[in-house]
C-alpha cells in the first residue's frame, strides 16, 4: 500500500437517528481521513456526534440509526456497503474500539483473561489453550498489567486496571486502527496520565493509527497529531494540533479553548459562550453554530459554510474565519 | 461585610471514621479513616479548594461541614449572626435549623439533586418555607429575583416548570439559586460543574464567583480538577487518604508545590496546549482505601522520598513554610 492512501477515509458522512419525534441529524456531512501511524483527536461537547462517528466506523450503530449518505473507507474497502459476514471478519481485525466506561465493557462472570481469549478465538487468532495464555500474557504486559492477573475477575481490578484490560482486548486482534472513546474520563488524573502515556507508547511501537474521542481538549492535545473540532454533528475545524492552538479559525474552536482553565501560564478569565448546543431534532439553519456565534451575519443563518482547506492541512467550515484570527491577536 | 479578623469557618481535629464489616449485634472491627484530623480555616469572603483523587475524603469533608454527617471527633466552628464562633459539630434538632440558614450545599449531579416532581419555584422556595422567612408573595419575589440573577430569564417562564424541562446547566443554576435563597454565609460546592459541558461549565463557574463576591459568601469548592480549583479559589488544600498533605495560596501551590504527592498530581494534569511538554513525575502504585491505616505517613508506600524516618514516625503534621504554605512531609 502506498504511503499516500490513508488507512481511513470518511467522506461526507450523514447519519440520522429515527425517533418518535422525528429524525435527529446526528452526523451531517463529516469528512476526514487518517494516515497510517497517525493519531486524530475528535473533540466536542455531548451531542456533537463524536461517539456517533465512532459507532459508525465500527458499524455498531443501534437499529434506529440510518447512514443516509457518504462512505467510510478502511484500508481501501467501503464498510458501509459491506455484508454482515464480511464485517464480522473486518471488525476488530482492521478496526477496534476502547469503549467509554470500561467497567461496563467487561463481563463480570468471566475472568479478564478468558474474555480476551474469546475475542482471539472468534477471529481464529489462536490454535490452542497454551497459545492463548501466552498471547494474553503478552497483551497484559503490553498494557502494563501483571500477567498473573489474567485469571482474576473484573471486580478484582481497579478502574485503571480495567481500562488497561479493555485496551488489551482492543489490541488482541492487532487492528490497524483503534478508536478510544473517552478512554480515561472516569479515571483519576494520575492514572489517566499513565494510561495515556501507555497508549501513546503502544501506538508508536506497533505503528497503529488512533482515533481519540474526548470532551477534554487538554487530553486530546496531549495524544493527537491532528485535532478535529466537532459541533452539532458537523466538523467545524480540522488541523494539526499546533495549528488548532496557534491559529484557531473557527469561532467555536476559539471559544472552546478560552473556556478551558489551565494550571500553566498566566491565569486568565474564562469566556462563556451564550446559549446551549442545539437540539438536533431541529438543527439551526445555515451554520449550526450561528445562534451562539459572536461573528454571525445573515449568510451564516442562510447558508451552510463549506468545509474548506485554508492551506496546508488546515480545514474550516466558517463564513468569517479570519475574524477569529484578528480578534486572537 | 464583617471586619473581624476571626475566620468565618475554623475546622480543628476533624475526623470521620466509617465502620466496615460488623453486622447486626456484632461490632465492626475495622474503620475507614475517611477524614482524619483536618485543620483549616476559611476567612470571611474567602474561598478554598479541596482537591484530590477519588476516595481521598474530600466529599466526606464537605458533608461534615454542612453536617450531613456527624463527625467522629473534632470541631467545626462557624460564625453566627453576631460574628461569634460557635461549634456546630455535634448540633442536633432545632438548633440545627439556624445553622442550616447560614450553611448550604451545591451537589455534583444536577439530574439527581432536584426533585423531579416539584416545580422550580417549589424547589428554590423550600428553604424559605422551612426557615419561615417571608410570606408567600415575598417568597415569590425573592425566588423571581434570584432566578433572574442566575440567568434564568424571564423568571416567570421558569418558575412553574419541572426539572426535566431544563438542561444540565440550567439545573445547576437552579441549585445555586436554592443554595443562595436564604442568604447563607458559607457554601460547600461539591464538583458542581464536573457533569456539565465545557461551554456551559464556564458560565456556571463565573456565575458562582460573581454571586459569592456580591453576597459575601465564602465557599469550599471540592473538585478533582486542579485547573478548576485554580480558577475558583484563593487557597487550595490537597487531600490524600483523609489528610490534607499540602495547603497554600493557589498560585503558590501550583508554582511551588513541595509535597511529593502534590508534585506528582500537578505533573499529571494534561495541558490544553500541544506546544507545552510536561515533565512527568510518576509515583508507584495506586490509591487504596484507608482502612485502619498504619500510623506512619499516609503517602509512605508510594512516596519516592520515603525512608526510615517516614516509616518510624507518625504521619507528619502540617508545617508552615512561610506565606501560609503548609506542608505535611518530613522530607521537604
Amino acid at each position: 500500500m502506498s504511503k499516500e492512501t490513508p488507512i481511513l477515509a470518511v467522506e461526507n458522512l450523514v447519519m440520522h437517528y429515527t425517533t418518535r419525534k422525528g429524525d435527529v441529524s446526528a452526523i451531517d456531512g463529516v469528512t476526514f481521513s487518517l494516515e497510517k501511524g497517525h493519531s486524530l483527536g475528535l473533540v466536542g461537547e455531548s451531542g456533537c456526534g463524536k461517539t456517533s462517528i465512532a459507532f459508525s466506523l465500527m458499524r455498531l450503530l443501534p437499529d434506529n440509526a440510518k447512514i443516509k449518505q457518504g462512505s467510510i473507507f478502511i484500508d481501501g474497502e467501503d464498510i458501509i456497503t459491506m455484508s454482515y459476514d464480511q464485517l464480522l471478519k473486518f471488525r476488530w481485525r482492521k478496526i477496534a474500539m476502547v469503549f467509554q466506561a470500561a467497567m461496563n465493557a467487561l463481563n463480570p462472570v468471566y475472568t479478564v483473561g478468558d474474555q480476551i481469549v474469546e475475542a482471539l478465538d472468534l477471529h481464529d487468532m489462536i490454535k490452542n489453550k497454551a497459545e492463548a495464555e501466552e498471547r494474553v500474557a503478552e497483551l497484559f504486559e503490553l498494557v502494563g498489567l501483571d500477567p498473573a492477573l489474567m485469571h482474576r475477575y473484573p471486580h478484582e481490578f481497579s478502574g485503571g486496571m480495567r481500562q488497561r484490560a479493555v485496551i488489551a482486548m482492543a489490541l488482541s486482534c492487532e487492528p490497524d486502527i483503534i478508536i478510544a472513546d473517552e478512554p480515561t474520563t472516569a479515571l483519576d488524573v494520575i492514572v489517566q496520565d499513565r494510561i495515556l502515556r501507555e497508549m501513546k507508547k503502544i501506538q508508536q511501537k506497533l505503528g497503529m493509527s488512533m482515533i481519540y474521542i474526548s470532551h477534554d481538549i487538554a487530553v486530546i492535545a496531549e495524544v493527537s497529531d491532528h485535532i478535529g473540532v466537532m459541533y452539532a454533528g458537523r466538523m467545524a475545524e480540522l488541523a494539526s494540533g499546533v495549528d488548532i492552538f496557534e491559529r484557531p479559525l473557527h469561532p467555536y474552536t476559539y471559544a472552546l479553548m478560552r473556556a478551558f482553565p489551565s494550571i500553566k501560564g498566566e491565569k486568565h478569565d474564562l469566556t462563556t459562550l451564550p446559549g446551549e448546543p442545539p437540539d438536533l431534532l431541529y438543527p439551526p439553519t445555515g451554520c449550526r453554530f450561528h445562534p451562539r456565534c459572536p461573528f454571525a451575519t445573515d449568510i451564516c443563518k442562510e447558508k451552510q459554510p463549506p468545509f474548506e482547506n485554508v492551506g496546508g492541512e488546515h480545514y474550516v467550515a466558517c463564513w468569517h474565519p479570519m475574524e477569529v484570527h484578528n480578534d486572537h491577536h | 461585610m464583617t471586619t473581624t479578623n476571626s475566620p468565618l469557618l475554623k475546622v480543628s481535629g476533624l475526623k470521620k471514621y466509617f465502620p466496615v464489616g460488623g453486622g447486626f449485634l456484632r461490632k465492626p472491627h475495622n474503620f475507614i479513616h475517611a477524614v482524619d484530623d483536618l485543620n483549616f480555616e476559611i476567612p470571611s469572603g474567602g474561598s478554598m479548594g479541596l482537591v484530590g483523587e477519588s476516595g481521598c475524603g474530600k466529599t466526606t469533608t464537605g458533608k461534615l461541614l454542612v453536617r450531613l454527617y456527624e463527625p467522629t471527633d473534632g470541631h467545626i466552628l462557624i460564625q453566627d449572626e453576631q460574628g461569634n464562633l460557635e461549634d456546630i459539630a455535634y448540633r442536633k434538632g432545632a438548633s440545627m435549623k439556624a445553622f442550616r440558614r447560614r450553611v448550604q450545599m451545591i451537589f455534583q449531579d444536577p439530574y439527581e439533586s432536584l426533585n423531579p416532581r416539584r416545580t422550580i419555584y417549589d424547589t428554590v422556595a423550600e428553604p424559605l418555607a422551612v426557615q419561615g422567612i417571608g410570606n408567600i408573595s415575598e417568597r415569590e419575589e425573592r425566588v423571581a429575583t434570584l432566578l433572574e440573577r442566575v440567568g434564568l430569564t424571564p423568571a416567570t417562564s421558569f418558575m412553574f416548570r419541572f426539572p426535566h424541562e431544563l438542561s444540565g446547566g440550567q439545573r445547576q443554576r437552579i441549585a445555586i439559586a436554592r443554595a443562595l435563597v436564604v442568604n447563607p454565609s458559607f457554601i460547600v460546592a461539591d464538583e458542581p460543574t464536573s457533569m456539565l459541558d465545557v461551554s456551559i461549565r464556564t458560565g456556571v463557574m463565573n456565575l458562582m464567583m460573581e454571586l459569592a463576591a456580591e453576597m459575601n459568601v465564602s465557599y469550599l469548592y471540592i473538585t478533582h480538577d486542579l485547573a478548576v480549583a485554580r480558577y475558583m479559589c484563593d487557597t487550595i488544600g490537597v487531600m490524600y487518604l483523609g489528610k490534607i498533605v499540602e495547603q497554600a495560596p493557589t498560585e503558590e501551590l501550583l508554582h511551588q508545590p513541595q509535597h511529593p504527592y502534590t508534585r506528582a498530581l500537578i505533573s499529571a494534569v494534561p495541558i490544553p496546549d500541544p506546544r507545552i511538554k510536561r515533565q512527568v513525575i510518576d509515583i508507584k502504585g495506586g490509591i487504596s482505601a484507608p482502612i485502619d491505616p498504619p500510623p506512619h505517613c499516609r503517602f509512605y508506600a508510594r512516596c519516592p522520598l520515603a525512608d526510615e524516618t517516614c516509616r518510624d514516625r507518625p504521619h507528619p503534621p502540617l508545617q508552615d513554610k512561610g506565606n501560609g504554605h503548609l506542608v505535611a512531609c518530613y522530607k521537604v
